[in-house]
């Protein structure tokens, strides 16, 4: 309906602007007499762009006042204003653009070539790009030192992004995000875990794609210095599209259809049926036992064999339940974007709509965006720039994950060969139920759950509405100087509504949580600048402020069970109720300066400092040793050798640059009430009387102070052979000290972990680009993109310095014999469990009963892959180009439970061995007692997580120029992508390596989740 | 440059005059408006009362799946229900192990070191806490054998993360000094009142709990420590033992939450949505006893099979499969279930009963421990037993008459005394699965035939301890040491047979 109502106004305002005020441009393109082809030209502001043609022809529709850009790889980038023009002939010249600016830390654009740190900016690909929901994944492969996982939650799921390794071992990794200059909310609303549960989705899956304009990632501490205790992990800080002066309005329409598909990674056996004991059940009640379980006899088409509903069934292979029961994912995206602006004032405005069915039965998203952004030229001194953005988003059942209860992925991916999925489907007017309204029960493990019953009568959505606002004023003081304050806001309502419905097996009388939070981060910023030349050889540029964070967050919310009447799913018919409320407030006040001293506009030499006060630090009892504040500072160094000393001739340019800085992460500033011990009331007790005890479940600690990161950086930076090959080396050294772990301790302590200062762990690296261009004819191109990351971690030290060898546990799986440990010596995250016996020839050892045993507690390796390495081509051929990813990880392990499953339910292809023979004194019918046993064997399941990818391939059409003249349009791109396409090589059996359920600390464990999917993407944009 | 000189010199000024207060109001902002930051002793003494009485989580598994079906008083074809068949669960098996000390010992030590340190509360509440915590850790120790107990809980107060573990002998020596001294603690001033659940804060009845408890401590070390075991069951004689009327139970609601619930009506109450559970069965065991002595209480504890029109029960060790060649019955529809009226959300939660003090002393006037007089012990430990299903369910009546009867139909035998003695404390702590299985190993009765299914973990012998957690192993150092002394080896599955140090 309100998609309807929304392509509707879409249409409408199409009507109301064709006759806009426009004009057409046209001319060559050439360099030292040759047309270039494929040359890029984009009207400034806009996304309105074209390429130029065969004979380096193009012909594009602007608006009144525009400016295009023209850039070509290995070309400086022009600007030319249009004017009155209709004919603009150019000529580029060869060489590479040495001036480019970069938005760096504050928002503060500085020239490249005076950076002393690796800022990475991810360039807008133009509207046809295979677009992912959750921007960030789109970041997978494209900037060497980044590293994106996402989660096998289905859409609108999180996504983890760790920039150089991981620096704390239980506060978040996950770099700051800064929109326009806002820092906004990332948190993860709900993450599954060892017992369950479902992703909540994170803050920057809310940004919509369209709208941004590009990326930077500033990497390392230096970088990211000025944000102080958000530094250490990085920032990602995305610019959003704006408007720019032109006549009339300015309208664009984009539409995207995706199809997703799933990728079918399992290969269970199909030889024997369900049973058990090498017997197919006779019985009802031994198939409700023997349901999962394919332990049973030979396939046999010709026999009929009972199964859980009392119906006999031909005991063959019944086919592909995956297909069956997982559907195409269908995405719609349309946005409808208006510019438009004076000498004094412009704007841009979109709106747009997503639309998503998941590959997940009955569950999917919609995401309405709104965003405005307004530029005021006040006076000839104050500038204003004036943002806001809506997002509304609707989650639809968001599917469970990880164990059992309410898991359709549980089941629908684990049924014997002889199961047909469908036969589970029970009332097709209420799928899932059986004739009674209540889940139809296809086992007798009341937590398994029928996958219909979890996927079309379990609710588990959430509506959130969000709003980005900033403001921001700059006043030009004169003579260089100049102040700017800005005010940003970032702040969501999250409702949530949770069911297990009335008659689920597990909960017969249902369970109902009804919630909503409200989040807010409020920054305000007061900056001083002044940026002067003091001579021609020596600039400078020097800036101080101080911002105020303030963040808080409330949930209220009810919950209850059992329901009175049944399916009468209100919170009101509940005849148990309980009110759930939360509450966290806190401050971060900041003082920081910069300066930077250009000479010979070649050599930079900059320094930052900021300090900081935390509430979250500060004692409300006065008791404790920790410091309240902490100050973080950098220094650089850039030297540009190419302007200082005579170089070969092939080398283009040449920079060298170090850099030193210290830093922090969230941790615990972001965390309130953790310095001391507190009680939770339970009012409403037991028999009249108030109960209440002890809420803290980690030992709290008055001492704390924030985690401290130093980090030295060198980088080279080298363009040769006019820009034909480009090398970006950097080399980082970076140890984090004081991290504060929540550790685990023996519960038999009262608590399971402790809030401790302690530890210190390093992470070295490099990343390399390398960008070429190979071949460069008339009509064809080709450029390559080779990026490449090795990041060596090591936890050096625990919670006792003079003690080895001690480790601390972040997750434990289901299956309760892997866990994930940061171990002294070892890289972080270190997938831990049990070994098998093995004798010193190194064959396992039974046991008397000829069994395999659980032996030594072993570390396998780590859940995070140091090595990265991404490679991406670009062919463009006349009007068309086509472009692909190939994405690599290398050298991490990943337990997987649903292999351990396999083993236990006699799906896995290695337990046909011995079904007929039996394994040593094992008889053959007892096979599954042997397997059974190396369910609890953490080795056997331990795979190198490594993987190639086809992450993206992508094909675009421009209309020729010449065709567009004769529509009523200015421009029409039309792109075919895919991303995901094909899993090229993996080492783990049945599941895709890069699917962990949660974005947490814990990586390495993988356990039913969404399966992973290709999409196909079409694109067409038209602008008028 | 003027210009630019005079702007720097206000920036640090500004800088200087903000410096000062950049922490303002920060205490006041770091404290939490939720919570309160100390506690009224009543209300944590309520709170660690119902954490003891536990969670669906810990009376499914280990109360439930393991002990109910070792001992033979449940039994079911369900293959997770582990305890039926001896196999192994690393999860069930360590359950209370994984609660406890988290949600009752914490809150516990807490109390006891604000009541020790005079912050609030009284003697009197010191007293009482101290035995309570008794009653927490000699489960504990029952099932696990060496655990963590002087230093555990202590992870705040005394910033111990990794508690060592204790040798049962020695646990087992400071529980009974702790109830010695706690009683002694108890004045007829002070004390919780009525946030205690058990006895409304009456000093008389903690006193008489106390020494029932001694009684039951004292009595375990019979078969390891005899003299022992004598010195304390008859200091418990001599200070007073609970009076008929007096067992110590928690009384239950239908909550509004978990902890207002009996765990385990939460697995077994079908009206009350716990899960469904349909697995369990009278166990045959169970049921021939009852019916060979005919016992009233086959009536209370058992609802009739579906298929049938008298008590039948389940033999156990049976899977779907050999069920279809047990000849008392091929369906689990043919055998007896578990009464609802007594496994409601709202029924009690029994810790310990005058049945079980009185047929303690029984035993003690067989021993010659005591003066008392055996038979007239044992008759009323039948009698309080039999009148404690009361409490249950108001559909519940036991005739004294029929109590009568019974005793008179079996009769008190010296002879045979230890055997009639082991076998009503079994019958008498149904539900209370953690007495039974412990009165079991020490005792020998009931004597009970194991089952022997297919690749069970002892060998075809019922478990006598459950393995601790096995991630302990990771996160404590002091585990391996606890493990070396008492012979448990690397494989956990193999703990099961080994005895604790009070059964040996």
């Amino acid at each position: 309906m309100s998609k309807k109502l929304l392509t509707t106004l879409c249409f409408a305002m199409l009507l109301a602007f064709p006759l806009v005020a426009q004009q057409t441009v046209s001319g060559t393109v050439t360099s030292d007499g040759e047309a270039l082809i494929g040359v890029n030209i984009i009207e400034k502001g806009t996304s309105n762009g074209v390429l130029t043609d065969l004979d380096g022809n193009y012909s594009i529709k602007v608006g009144e006042d525009a400016t295009l850009v023209y850039s070509y790889t290995g070309f400086e980038t022009q600007e030319i204003t249009v004017g009155n023009q209709t004919t603009i002939d150019l000529v580029l010249s060869a060489g590479v653009n040495l001036d480019e600016i970069v938005v760096t830390a504050l928002g503060i654009e500085k020239n490249k070539k005076a950076l002393t740190y690796s800022v990475s900016e991810v360039e807008p690909t133009g509207f046809a790009e295979a677009r992912e929901m959750n921007v960030v994944n789109s970041l997978s492969g494209k900037v060497a030192g980044v590293n994106v996982s996402t989660t096998a939650s289905g859409a609108g799921g999180s996504s983890r992004v760790v920039i150089r390794g991981n620096n704390s071992l239980s506060g978040t990794n996950q770099p700051l995000y800064v929109v326009d200059g806002i820092p906004i909310d990332n948190t993860n609303l709900g993450e599954a875990g060892m017992w369950g549960g479902s992703d909540g989705g994170d803050g920057i899956s809310s940004i919509n794609p369209e709208d941004i304009e590009s990326i930077s990632v500033l990497k390392g501490a230096s970088a990211a210095a000025l944000y102080g205790y958000r530094s250490a992990n990085g920032v990602v800080m995305i610019t959003t599209k704006g408007g720019s002066k032109r006549k009339g309005i300015g309208v664009e329409f984009n539409t995207s259809l995706r199809t997703e598909s799933l990728i079918n990674t399992y290969d269970f056996q199909r030889e024997y049926g369900h049973g058990r004991n090498g017997t197919a059940p006779t019985t009802v009640d031994q198939a409700l036992e023997e349901q999962l379980y394919a332990w049973g006899e030979p396939l046999d088409p010709n026999r009929n064999v009972m199964q859980f509903d009392g119906v006999e069934r031909p005991y063959s292979d019944a086919g592909d339940n995956i297909a069956r029961f997982y559907e195409t994912g269908l995405t719609h995206i349309n946005t409808l974007t208006l510019t438009g602006g004076s000498d004094k004032v412009n704007f841009r405005f979109s709106a747009s709509n997503l639309d998503n069915s998941d590959i997940m039965p009955n569950s999917g998203l919609i995401r309405r965006n709104f965003t405005l952004r307004t530029n005021a030229q006040l006076s000839d001194r104050l500038s204003a720039t004036v943002s806001a953005m809506y997002v509304n988003e609707i989650a639809n059942n968001r599917p469970r994950l990880s164990d059992s209860p309410g898991n359709a992925n549980y089941t629908a991916w684990s049924m014997p060969a002889t199961i047909n999925v469908e036969t589970l489907k029970g009332d097709p007017n209420k799928l899932g139920a059986a004739e009674d309204g209540t889940e139809l029960q296809f086992n007798d493990n009341v937590f398994v759950t029928n996958p219909y019953w979890a996927a079309y009568q379990f609710d588990n959505d959430n509506k959130k509405d969000r709003l980005l606002g900033k403001v921001q004023l700059q006043y030009d003081i004169g003579a260089g100087l100049y102040a700017r304050g800005k005010i940003g806001l970032d702040r969501f309502t999250n409702r949530t509504r949770n069911l297990e419905p009335f008659g689920t097996a597990f909960r017969p009388l249902g369970q109902l949580t009804e919630e909503q939070r409200e989040v807010q981060e409020l920054n305000t910023e007061l900056l001083l600048g002044y940026d002067k030349d003091l001579s021609d050889n020596i600039s400078l540029s020097l800036f101080a402020g101080g911002n105020q964070q303030r963040n808080f967050s409330e949930t209220l919310g009810g919950s209850g069970n059992n329901f009175n009447i049944p399916f009468l799913h209100a919170i009101k018919n509940l005849q148990n109720q309980s009110v759930n409320y939360g509450f966290g407030e806190w401050q971060v006040n900041s003082l920081f300066g910069s300066a930077e001293v250009g000479l010979m506009r070649a050599i930079y030499v900059n320094g930052t400092y900021r300090n900081e006060w935390f509430s979250t630090l500060t004692s409300p009892t006065g008791s404790g040793e920790g410091e309240n504040n902490q100050a973080y500072y950098s220094a650089g160094v850039s030297a540009v050798l190419s302007d200082l000393i005579a170089m070969p001739r092939t080398i283009d340019f040449l920079k060298l640059r170090a850099s030193y800085a210290t830093g922090s992460g969230p941790g615990v500033a972001a965390n309130p009430y953790q310095l001391n011990l507190t009680y939770g009331i339970f009012g409403q007790g037991h028999l009249g009387r108030a109960l209440g005890g002890i809420t803290n479940g980690s030992i709290p600690n008055a001492n704390l102070i924030p985690l401290l990161t130093k980090e030295l950086e060198f980088g080279l930076d080298m363009r040769m052979f006019t820009g034909r090959l480009g090398i970006d080396f950097t080399y980082y050294d970076r140890t984090t000290e004081n991290d504060i772990i929540s550790a685990a301790v023996s519960s038999t302590s009262g608590f399971g972990s402790k809030i401790v200062n302690v530890g210190e762990m390093s992470n070295t690296g490099i990343e390399v680009l390398l960008t070429g261009t190979p071949i460069k004819t008339q009509d064809f191109s080709w450029d390559i993109n080779l990026n490449f990351a090795y990041n060596d971690n090591q936890v050096l030290s625990l919670l006792d310095p003079e003690n080895d060898g001690e480790s601390i546990r972040a997750g434990e799986s289901r299956t309760q014999s892997a866990y994930i440990e940061h171990v002294e010596g070892l890289p972080y995250s270190q997938v831990g469990g049990f070994a098998y016996v093995r004798d010193e020839a190194g064959e396992i050892v039974l046991d008397d009963n000829g069994l395999p045993q659980q032996g030594e507690f072993t570390h396998f390796g780590t859940g995070v892959a140091p090595t990265m390495a991404g490679f991406g081509s670009t062919f463009r051929y006349k009007n068309f180009s086509l472009n692909f990813l190939i994405d690599s990880r290398w050298g991490g392990k990943i337990y997987s439970a649903t292999n351990a499953f396999a083993y236990l339910r006699g799906l896995h292809q290695e337990t046909l061995e011995g079904r007929e023979t039996g394994i040593g004194s094992i008889p053959a019918e007892e096979v599954e007692d042997y397997y059974g046993r190396i369910y609890s064997i953490t080795e056997q399941f331990v795979y190198d997580a490594d993987y190639i990818k086809l992450r993206q391939v992508q094909f675009t059409y421009n209309l020729p120029s010449s065709v567009i003249e004769r529509l009523p349009l200015s421009g029409v791109n039309v792109g075919i992508g895919a991303r995901n396409l094909a899993l090229l090589y993996s080492a783990a059996d049945n599941i895709d390596p890069e699917s962990t359920y949660n974005v947490g600390n814990a990586q390495g464990l993988e356990m039913f989740g969404v399966p992973s999917t290709r999409s196909i993407q079409f694109n067409l944009g038209i602008r008028f | 440059m003027k210009l630019f000189f005079r702007n720097i010199f206000l920036v640090a000024l500004a800088l200087m005059l903000t410096t000062t207060a950049c922490d303002d109001g920060f205490a006041e902002l770091n404290t939490n408006p939720n919570a309160a930051i100390e506690i009224n002793p009543n209300f944590q003494f309520s709170w660690i009362q119902l954490r003891t009485s536990g969670e669906r989580y810990e009376n499914w598994r280990a109360v439930l799946i393991y002990s109910s079906t070792m001992m033979q008083h449940l039994a079911t074809t369900c293959g997770y229900w582990a305890g039926d068949k001896y196999t192994y669960n690393a999860g069930y098996s360590s359950s209370l192990f994984d609660r406890q000390y988290t949600q009752a010992v914490k809150d516990m030590q807490d109390l006891i070191n604000t009541l020790e340190s005079g912050a609030a509360g009284d003697q009197t509440m010191l007293g009482m806490a101290r035995i309570w915590r008794t009653v927490i850790f000699h489960r504990l120790t029952d099932i696990y054998g060496d655990i963590p107990y002087s230093q555990a809980g202590k992870g705040f107060t005394e910033g111990i993360d990794f508690p060592v573990f204790d040798t049962q002998e020695f646990i087992y020596m400071d529980m009974l000094k702790e109830l010695e001294e706690g009683i002694a603690q108890i004045g007829d001033e002070g004390g919780f009142g009525d946030a205690d659940f058990l006895y409304n804060g009456d000093p008389g009845k903690w006193r008489r709990f106390g020494y029932s408890m001694m009684l039951r401590l004292g009595m375990r070390m019979s078969e390891v420590n005899a003299a022992e075991a004598q010195k304390w069951v008859e200091k418990a004689i001599q200070g007073g033992v609970l009076q008929m009327g007096e067992d110590a139970f928690i009384e239950h609601t239908n909550g509004p939450e978990g902890i207002n619930r009996n765990g385990i009506g939460e697995v077994l109450d079908l009206a009350n949505g716990s899960a469904g559970e349909r697995c369990p069965r009278l166990s045959e065991t169970f049921v021939n006893w009852m019916k060979d002595h005919n016992d009233p209480r086959l009536d209370i504890i058992g609802t009739l099979p579906v298929n049938g029109t008298e008590h039948v029960g389940l033999p156990n060790g049976l899977d779907t499969e050999t069920i279809l060649d047990n000849p008392t019955g091929t369906s689990t529809d043919d055998f007896s279930t578990v009464n609802q009226a007594i496994v409601k959300v709202s029924s009690p939660m029994m810790f310990l009963t005058v049945a079980e003090t009185e047929l303690l002393l029984a035993e003690a006037a067989v021993r010659g421990w005591g003066s008392g007089d055996a038979q007239a012990h044992y008759e009323n430990g039948i009698r309080a037993a039999m009148k404690n299903w009361e409490r249950f369910d108001a559909s519940i009546v036991v005739e004294d008459a029929v109590i009568d009867d019974y005793i008179a139909n079996n009769p008190f035998d010296q002879a045979d005394a230890m055997r009639q003695i082991g076998e009503q404390y079994w019958a008498a702590t149904f539900l209370n699965e953690y007495e039974t299985f412990a009165n079991w190993r020490r005792t020998g009765y009931p004597e009970l035939t194991p089952v022997d299914y297919p690749n069970n973990i002892t060998g075809g012998t019922i478990p006598v301890r459950f393995a601790l957690p096995q991630g302990e192993l990771g996160v404590n150092p002091n585990m391996q040491e606890a493990l070396n002394r008492q012979s448990l080896p690397s494989s956990f599955p193999d703990h099961f047979t080994i005895p604790v140090w009070w059964d040996n």
